[in-house]
């Protein structure tokens, strides 16, 4: 199914933002804020896990069910999973495409990567001493 | 010891009024801050060396070496990125143009990734804007458009808008209406007098509606704007021009979204048209604490405000081309210093992706997402918490941030200086 995805702060993400390798932060920013009819449409309850994809690419995430949202559009928090799908094109401003971008849902079984994962997926590494 | 107040250096609100108890060199205790400023100031996880990645992992490394390899990776660089600076203060963001002039490379904040496409509008069409205070003292009509600040800057209603009192209104909280903007009923709708809820990707549309409104063409205005029915734009227009005083609050609502500048030029314009009615102001909600700071600092000393490139041996300004996501996008640096920001989140992954295959360092006081990434990372001092320096609150007014603890550390403009009088030294100068 077709979904219009939106990114933006919440006051958790902000929490974290001198915290990003704790479980809390993983959680804010791996989860997609969804419509409770939304949810019934994809076959996906509350908590379970659904891969969106753009033309950029695809991420596993946390389905998490929320009223705030009109039918046909999801919430992801600010931050690395959200990132791994947003295109880089500025269209000559500077500034990508952070909100209003189609991506497609469905339910899916495989687990999220941590924030950790992904970074080494692209050629990081992880810093794990503190 | 309590200490009274202490500026907080997380968002662009910069509240000064925060007491914070310290014992032993160490903070205890933070009262009269959010939840975000709390998060910063007990903050107890930052790394107490300079770090370099290994093969297989990290080793720590003195200030001497780190400071060293950051030297020679500048000096070796064809097109170095300097980016960040929006989480430090004034005299590092000088320091930082410096470094950058030497080496010719291109210096970017994170505004090119939060307010650029406002300065964008700005510069065609000005900025009607105004203090805090004035919104605070006088403003009986306030817009929230595109943001959310019970999450993003969660302590702005209630120090400016809508649970603030006014030296010129009598009851504030009931004679001051607000109005907010957005595609999701967020905390701040819910508390809002009117809430307009538009489709995504609408708001240029709305806001075009409303200027014709205002300009007494209301019968061009089609029966449902982007999701929002013209009734409702009518009682807004009127609610606006009824105003004594309006302050319109955007956010990245308008500069992610489709349209970009060209939103914000709009949202500009409507404040122009209401103030041929009444008075009306309009101020960008800015995020990290002293992004705007760069834009005053950038623009003094090289006469723009972000995204300054020096390859030509002066300063060349063209976001889209020069600024830090597009040259990522383009794989075209070869080298990045990263302070005071974490593209590693924040950026899309094609650009963190270069990131990753380039030299980096990163000066940041605590290990992020873009430690993965980096060569080597240099801890240093929290501004605001154990160095000192300015900074500049959302609506361009410089603050003194101070320090409320002796720092272990050096801060930002310590670690700079030292790269630039090394620079400086191998060029022979």
């Amino acid at each position: 199914m077709k979904f219009i995805l939106n990114t933006g702060r919440t006051v958790t993400q902000g929490w974290h933002v001198e915290h990003k390798y704790h479980q809390g932060y993983f959680e804010e920013t791996s989860s997609c804020f969804i419509h409770p009819l939304d949810l019934m449409d994809l076959d996906l309850e509350d908590g379970e896990h659904v891969e969106v994809v753009s033309e950029w690419g695809s991420v596993v995430l946390r389905a998490v069910s929320c009223e705030d949202l009109r039918k046909g559009m999801i919430f992801v928090p600010l931050g690395p999973f959200a990132n791994h799908i947003i295109p880089p094109r500025t269209h000559s401003t500077g500034m990508p495409d952070f909100k209003n971008i189609t991506v497609e849902l469905a339910r899916t079984e495989r687990e999220r990567l941590t924030q950790w994962e992904l970074m080494e997926k692209i050629g990081g590494k992880r810093y794990e001493n503190q | 010891m309590k200490i009274n107040d202490v500026v907080c250096p997380f968002c662009g609100c910069l509240c000064d009024d925060l007491e914070v108890t310290v014992e032993d060199n160490r903070i205890v205790a933070v009262d009269n801050g959010c939840t975000l400023a709390n998060a910063k100031f007990m903050s107890k996880e930052r790394l107490a060396s300079p770090i370099r990645r290994t093969g297989d992992g990290w080793e720590n490394i003195s200030y001497e070496e780190a400071i060293q390899y950051t030297v020679d990776m500048l000096l070796d660089a064809d097109r170095p990125l300097l980016y960040g600076w929006s989480g430090t203060h004034g005299e590092a963001q000088c320091i930082g143009v410096h470094v950058c002039e030497l080496v010719g490379g291109i210096i970017d904040s994170t505004t090119s990734v939060c307010h650029g496409p406002s300065i964008l509008a700005i510069q065609e069409v000005g900025h009607p804007g105004c203090t805090l205070g004035q919104v605070k003292n006088r403003a009986d009509v306030v817009i929230y458009w595109g943001c959310n600040p019970l999450e993003a800057h969660p302590r702005h209603m209630s120090r400016y808008t809508t649970y603030a009192d006014g030296y010129f209104l009598d009851n504030a909280f009931r004679e001051r209406k607000v109005i907010v903007v957005d595609v999701r009923e967020t905390e701040t709708a819910r508390v809002a007098d009117e809430f307009i809820r538009i489709k995504a990707g609408g708001d240029y549309a709305v806001l075009s509606a409303l200027r014709a409104i205002v300009r007494g063409k209301g019968d061009v205005v089609p029966g449902s704007v982007a999701g929002v029915s013209r009734s409702q734009l009518e009682r807004i227009v009127t609610l606006c021009k009824d105003a004594k005083f309006g302050a319109v609050f955007f956010g990245l609502g308008l500069t992610m979204t489709r349209g970009k500048y060209k939103n914000v030029r709009n949202a500009i314009e409507l404040v122009d048209e209401l103030s041929r009615h009444t008075k009306f102001t309009i101020t960008p909600m800015r995020g990290h604490w002293n992004v705007y700071g760069s834009n005053e600092v950038f623009t003094w000393m090289t006469g723009y405000p972000y995204a300054i490139d020096f390859c030509r041996g002066i300063a060349f300004y063209n976001p889209g081309e020069t600024s830090a996501i597009d040259l990522l996008a383009r794989k075209e640096c070869d080298a990045c210093l990263i302070i005071g920001s974490d593209p590693g989140a924040h950026f899309p992954r094609a650009c963190v992706e270069h990131l990753a295959e380039i030299p980096t360092v990163v000066i940041d006081p605590v290990p992020s997402m873009t430690t993965a990434l980096a060569d080597v990372q240099i801890p240093v001092a929290v501004s605001g918490i154990d160095a000192d320096g300015t900074a500049y609150r959302m609506d361009g007014v410089p603050i003194r941030v101070r320090k409320v603890i002796e720092p272990t550390l050096p801060n930002d403009r310590e670690v700079l200086k030292s790269i630039h009088a090394k620079m400086k030294e191998a060029r022979g100068q």
